[in-house]
């Protein structure tokens, strides 16, 4: 009660102790912000994956028939929530007059991929349909374009207009693609498909990759454009979805299984040619950068840790200066029997207090911060006319926004026990203060 | 004089000054490592961007391009302050080497590799060629081949370390270029036909900027052939850039105004000529703003760590602040005789705020001596580090990044150790204005003796 009512008397009094607690608590909020965006930023790297591609990818060597047994087939795995082929192209988009765009071009299942990645919600409209019509002079393929593809982004605010991108819906575009064919006297040779397309919507994922890059089209009229001479349906890929709380080691087995089955028997495939395809989650195929982001976490983390080291030298000055000037009270506090034990745990406690008391306000600080990281990005734009956040840079159009709550613990304790430490020398030095040298008349 | 004697001996004998100076050192030291590297890095991608581009650039986005460049360059080349200039294609194309089965989307640039070596550093950025930019496009084995240069990043791989291994025998592998003429109206100059303009050069060199998003998406062309494939041929040449270099001495920003004014006649001039509608979409551009989007990320990058360090070093004002807080309130003794003397308040202050400053001082040249150590050795300590732990501080396969830029920047060491002094010098503004207001007359009473 002594202990608590000094803490507080001191708290109170000593103003000083202010400025420990505002050390405390901005060297925190800093991390706190840093550690979120961090995570936010690998956090969204990773779902970006999962929303593109779903969670699971089998990546052929090469492009392969008959995809639909296959898809049955992993559909039928009790984990696995939808399959859906993908067919990937390149080629050049004609907007208009001179207008030109290399595009990457994603023939996609269009029911079946809003199953399995998060396209039916990119979509401004939102209405998809299935085209199976085929291509004429009066029916050009319906199409849905990339954001990027169509406008760049406000070169002060880094926003799309959404309602110009709108505007374009049913407007026609020409692509231009192809695929190596054999030719005569077995030649490969380069053959290029002219498709007219007519734009049904437009997607905005927040990915700047996809939104500046992919035109999707129906799987079967890319086919029919790049594969003329192929009769049967064709995929590049097979992007998989799985229930929530799946077991992704144990279906990834059967998955590979599935696909084993399907290339040796229905494709005819060699061992080679089967061992080469990838079968990955797609945080697999992420691993690397994420490693690379999280290193960059830690090094700039251990960077503002060591600078951050400097508020426990500013504890340990408060605090030894605290001692100097209370040794009288100190001194009365031994001659009344306290130990010297005690007295070093109310300097030491006090000092735990200020670290707790900064790290809250750091805390609410960081949190704050966090949670309005991209109001606080346009205030500086806004005021200092700088555009820190791009999406052309950093991949996505908005900072993520979520706190670490772990790393708050962290940082949190980190706190305490800094502070703490930074008090423990003067309380040594308070402990071991002889009460017949303090008290001494002259 | 004794304000130097007594700041000096306040400095040795008040334990707590070693503390503030301890605090101010650290800063100092981190930020003189972290801003040196990032510096480093940021200097080096600069220069890696001016390597590629040259001084400065007139032209289009549009794949189309834009007509009646050769005129734009004798005119160019008739002024006295022009040294070379590079007319280039730049477009997109389907790219196939060897067996592959898959073609791959990548952008083709199309030069004369005399006059881009001149315009830019191309010369340096070649292997097998370097600075013998005539037979760049001259395959190993059949000197009459078309050869073509494949950047670094799609013809090698990268170890550990970040080098590349290069074939020291180079193979004239068939890389196939299918590329879609455009019409100088943006059409597809060939729509209908179901052909596209396709041809095969041969591997001749490679190609290393150490810009990651050029080393992976370029294939170099020799200039004739490029246009052709881009349908930039007929009826009137078009290109897409010019890449323009200064004679020495010609600053860039007066070098990019006159080419600027001089683009603005010639674009004036010729706009009423058939396709001339085209001029209106060039601009002129320095090497900087050309490449502004990419360097720009990187400076704001080093803003955003300075700001971070300016909240951070808030902690060492504080510190400073504690620590003469508490050295006045022991010496307000001395502070009484000093004024019973005859001392000002003006005096006081200046006392303590020189004790400051040669604080700051102290600590910045610790921080800075222990910065400059570790930056000499950032590198050994880097390998030893991946030899004994798998550690770097970049991965080298994923990264165009060679060493870690350890050059100390003395602008930069004076601005950091100025930054420190003044921010010792706040922290012990409030202090040393209490102590000026200190009076003799209380603090020499017997009672407070």
């Amino acid at each position: 009660m002594l202990k608590l009512f000094l803490w507080l008397r001191y708290l109170g009094k000593r103003r000083v102790v202010l400025l420990s607690i505002a050390a405390v608590a901005l060297s925190c909020a800093l991390l706190i912000v840093v550690a979120s965006i961090f995570n936010g930023f690998i956090n969204a790297f990773e779902q970006a994956a999962v929303d593109s591609i779903g969670d699971v990818v089998i990546a052929p060597p090469m492009k392969f028939p008959d995809y639909q047994e296959l898809t049955d087939q992993i559909e039928k795995i009790s984990v696995v929530e939808a399959a859906a082929p993908t067919l990937m192209s390149q080629g050049l988009l004609h907007l208009g007059r001179g207008k030109v765009r290399a595009v990457e071009v994603w023939g996609i299942d269009i029911q079946k991929q809003g199953k399995v990645t998060a396209f039916e919600k990119s979509l401004l409209k939102g209405e998809k349909t299935q085209d199976a019509r085929p291509q004429t002079q009066d029916h050009p393929i319906e199409s849905y374009v990339g954001i990027g593809v169509l406008e760049e982004p406000n070169d002060k605010t880094d926003e799309y207009d959404f309602e110009s991108a709108k505007a374009s819906i049913g407007q026609e575009l020409v692509l231009t693609t192809g695929s190596i064919v054999e030719g005569k006297d077995s030649e490969r040779q380069f053959k290029r498909q002219t498709i007219r397309l007519v734009i049904s919507d437009v997607s905005f994922t927040g990915v700047y990759y996809l939104d500046k890059q992919v035109v999707y089209l129906p799987i079967e009229r890319l086919r029919e454009a790049v594969y003329p001479d192929s009769k049967q349906p064709m995929a590049g890929q097979i992007h998989i979805k799985l229930r929530k709380g799946a077991d992704e080691e144990a279906t990834m087995v059967q998955i590979v299984r599935a696909w084993k089955k399907f290339a040796s028997e229905k494709l005819g495939w060699s061992d080679f040619q089967i061992n080469q395809t990838r079968i990955e989650t797609a945080r697999q195929m992420q691993a690397r950068y994420v490693a690379e982001f999280n290193k960059q976490k830690w090094i700039l983390l251990l960077i503002f840790g060591v600078v951050s080291l400097s508020a426990v030298l500013l504890v340990f000055c408060i605090f030894y200066m605290i001692v100097e000037t209370k040794r009288r009270d100190i001194a009365i506090l031994k001659s009344c029997g306290s130990g010297g034990g005690a007295i070093a745990t109310i300097f030491v406690g006090f000092g735990g207090c200020v670290g707790l008391t900064g790290a809250a306000i750091g805390t609410l600080l960081g949190c704050y911060i966090t949670k309005n990281i991209n109001l606080v990005e346009e205030l500086i734009r806004v005021i200092f006319g700088l555009k820190l956040w791009k999406a052309s840079v950093y991949m996505f159009s908005r900072i993520p926004n979520e706190v670490a709550w772990g790393w708050v613990l962290i940082f949190v304790l980190l706190s305490v026990i800094a502070a703490s430490l930074g008090a423990l020398l003067p309380a040594i030095f308070a402990a071991t203060t002889k009460p017949v040298n303090i008290l001494r008349y002259e | 004089m004794y304000k130097l004697i007594l700041a000096f001996r306040y400095l040795y004998k008040r334990r707590a000054s070693y503390f503030a100076a301890a605090a101010v050192a650290l800063c100092v030291f981190i930020v003189v490592v972290v801003m040196t590297v990032m510096t480093g890095l940021v200097g080096e991608f600069k220069k890696k961007n001016y390597n590629f581009t040259g001084d400065c650039v007139v032209g289009t986005e549009s794949l189309v391009g834009f007509p009646y460049y050769e005129d734009f360059e004798k005119i160019l080349r008739g002024v006295d302050f022009v040294e070379a200039v590079s007319p280039v294609i730049n477009s997109y194309a389907f790219v196939s080497a060897g067996d592959s089965q898959q073609g791959v989307g990548l952008e083709i640039i199309g030069i004369d590799p005399n006059l881009h070596g001149r315009a830019t550093g191309f010369g340096e950025m070649i292997y097998y060629h370097q600075n013998d930019t005539s037979h760049v496009f001259e395959p190993a084995g059949d000197k009459n081949l078309p050869g073509c240069v494949v950047a670094i990043d799609l013809w090698a791989q990268r170890d550990s370390q970040g080098e590349y291994f290069y074939d020291p025998t180079p193979e004239a592998t068939p890389i196939s270029i299918t590329c879609f003429p455009l019409t100088a109206r943006g059409a597809l100059a060939k729509a209908g036909t179901g052909l596209v303009n396709t041809k095969t050069f041969y591997f001749s060199d490679s190609f290393q900027s150490g810009l990651a998003r050029v080393d992976g998406s370029v294939v170099f062309l020799p200039f004739d052939e490029a246009q052709l494939l881009c349908g930039m041929k007929e009826p009137i040449s078009r290109v897409s850039r010019l890449h323009i270099k200064f004679k020495p001495g010609i600053n860039l920003e007066d070098g990019c105004l006159k080419v600027g004014k001089l683009w603005e006649q010639f674009s004036d001039k010729n706009q009423g000529k058939p396709d001339g509608i085209l001029l209106a979409d060039v601009k002129v551009q320095s090497w900087k703003q050309n490449r502004r989007e990419f360097i720009a990320a990187m400076e704001k990058e080093q803003v955003m760590l300075t700001a971070m360090f300016v909240l951070v070093g808030l902690t060492t004002v504080f510190i400073i602040f504690v620590v003469f807080y508490m050295i006045v309130s022991h010496k307000t003794k001395d502070i009484g005789i000093l004024k019973s003397v005859g001392a000002s308040g003006v005096d006081v202050v200046t006392l303590f705020l020189g004790f400051s400053a040669m604080l700051g001082v102290a600590g910045s040249a610790v921080g800075v001596a222990a910065g400059l150590l570790f930056l000499r050795n950032i590198n050994t300590i880097e390998k030893l580090l991946f030899e004994k732990f798998g550690f770097q501080l970049w991965d080298r396969t994923l990264y165009a990044i060679g060493d870690i830029p350890s050059r100390l920047d003395l602008t930069m060491v004076a601005i950091v150790v100025c930054c420190a002094v003044l921010a010792c010098l706040a922290g012990a503004i409030l202090p040393s204005v209490r102590a000026a207001g200190e009076r003799p007359v209380e603090t020499l009473q017997v009672s407070q003796l």
